[in-house]
């Protein structure tokens, strides 16, 4: 099947299913994306009226991970259903994962993704001309040069977890090699240098907290970030106080990030927060041959979790 | 561990975060340990790494 027929097919599959969804009160609430304001941009749209389907789309320009819109849209005994892609499916193992979900509070829509273009690089590269027709699908080239990073390489094209696949299953990469090109170059650097690329980075954080908004694994109901006097971090934006803040930041979610990049791709300055999240996944997955959590809703998260096999450095 | 790999990938010299299992029993093993730290970070000199707030 060619890609332009099923971004069309696949929307329309959907909006029929959630349309009955609504209608029979299977669910209370449709988390999906529609058409944004500009071509090659999506937005969330949340949906209870069954008329209003039509909102919603699907095009290789729906990047975010809308699992964690799942906490605002909570009924007690109700359903919500929600649209998702692989890397998406893997924070909504995450959500239930950490009780903040039930399983059977959600309904999954699960669709197989050939990869997210991102936004950034495409007024650089391509035409608005050459933009909408990938939007509607009517495109006869697709362009993953300009597909988000995290695309490169995907474990996950097919949600791990859903309740409906919308479409054929994709086959993840089989090549891993060079899956963590960027971190072990990044770990060959001196300490000299590794602490001036990222402080370019952090001095530019403005402290804004999207990274933790996004994030699937950040649930805190009372988060240490907003408390009035913090112990270990300041609300000073300074270098210092940013480094220890996404410091923190990274290793709260050790262990539970299921790299869905939503923190790297919501930040307004671009700070490369994949990265350090990545290098976590990278020690854990050496240390404790650890999965991406999220891959797998049986499997603990490994910092979550003893066995006697444990590694142990600190003799 | 995990911790120590992180502080090391933002540019702190691996010296400065150490972990070491020591019992209470183990005085002699502390003694050196910290004596053996206490070196490793004299030849370092100063931390420059975040320092740079005024509190």
């Amino acid at each position: 099947m060619s890609e332009k027929k099923a971004h069309q097919e696949i929307t329309a599959k959907l909006r029929a299913e959630c349309k009955r969804l609504l209608e029979t009160g299977t669910v209370h609430t449709v988390i999906g994306f529609a058409p944004g304001s500009m071509p090659g941009r999506t937005v969330p749209v949340f949906i209870t009226n069954p008329q209003e389907v039509a909102q919603l789309t699907w095009n290789p320009f729906c990047a975010a991970n809308l699992s964690k819109y799942l906490l605002d849209h909570h009924q007690p005994g109700g359903k919500a259903a929600i649209v998702v892609k692989g890397c998406d499916s893997r924070g909504i193992v995450r959500l239930l994962q950490d009780n903040q979900v039930l399983r059977d509070e959600v309904h999954i829509l699960g669709i197989p993704c050939r990869g997210q273009y991102d936004h950034r690089k495409i007024p650089g590269g391509l035409e608005v001309e050459e933009t909408e027709p990938l939007e509607q699908g009517t495109a006869d080239v697709a362009h993953p040069e300009l597909h988000l990073e995290k695309c490169a390489y995907c474990e996950n094209p097919t949600p791990v977890i859903y309740d409906l696949l919308l479409d054929d299953a994709v086959a993840p990469s089989t090549d891993s090699k060079g899956r963590f090109t960027e971190i072990t170059d990044l770990e060959a650097k001196t300490a000299q240098e590794k602490s001036t690329y990222w402080d370019d980075h952090f001095s530019r954080c403005l402290r804004c907290y999207a990274c933790r908004n996004a994030c699937p694994a950040c649930t805190c109901r009372e988060c240490v970030f907003d408390q009035f006097d913090p112990d270990w971090v300041s609300k000073r934006n300074n270098l210092t106080e940013n480094t220890a803040f996404h410091l923190i930041r990274a290793f709260h979610v050790a262990g539970r990030c299921v790299d869905c990049g939503e923190c790297d791709r919501v930040c307004p300055v671009q700070i490369p927060l994949r990265l350090l999240n990545r290098k976590i996944i990278k020690d854990l997955d050496e240390l404790f041959e650890a999965p991406t959590p999220g891959t797998d809703l049986n499997v603990k998260p490994a910092l979550g979790d003893f066995t006697p096999q444990d590694p142990d450095e600190f003799h | 561990m995990i911790m120590k790999r992180l502080l090391e990938f933002a540019g702190l010299e691996p010296e400065r975060f150490q972990a070491r299992w020591i019992s209470g029993s183990e005085g002699a093993k502390f003694a050196a340990t910290v004596q053996e730290i206490t070196e490793q970070i004299k030849k370092l000199g100063p931390n420059t790494k975040m320092r740079d707030t005024d509190e």
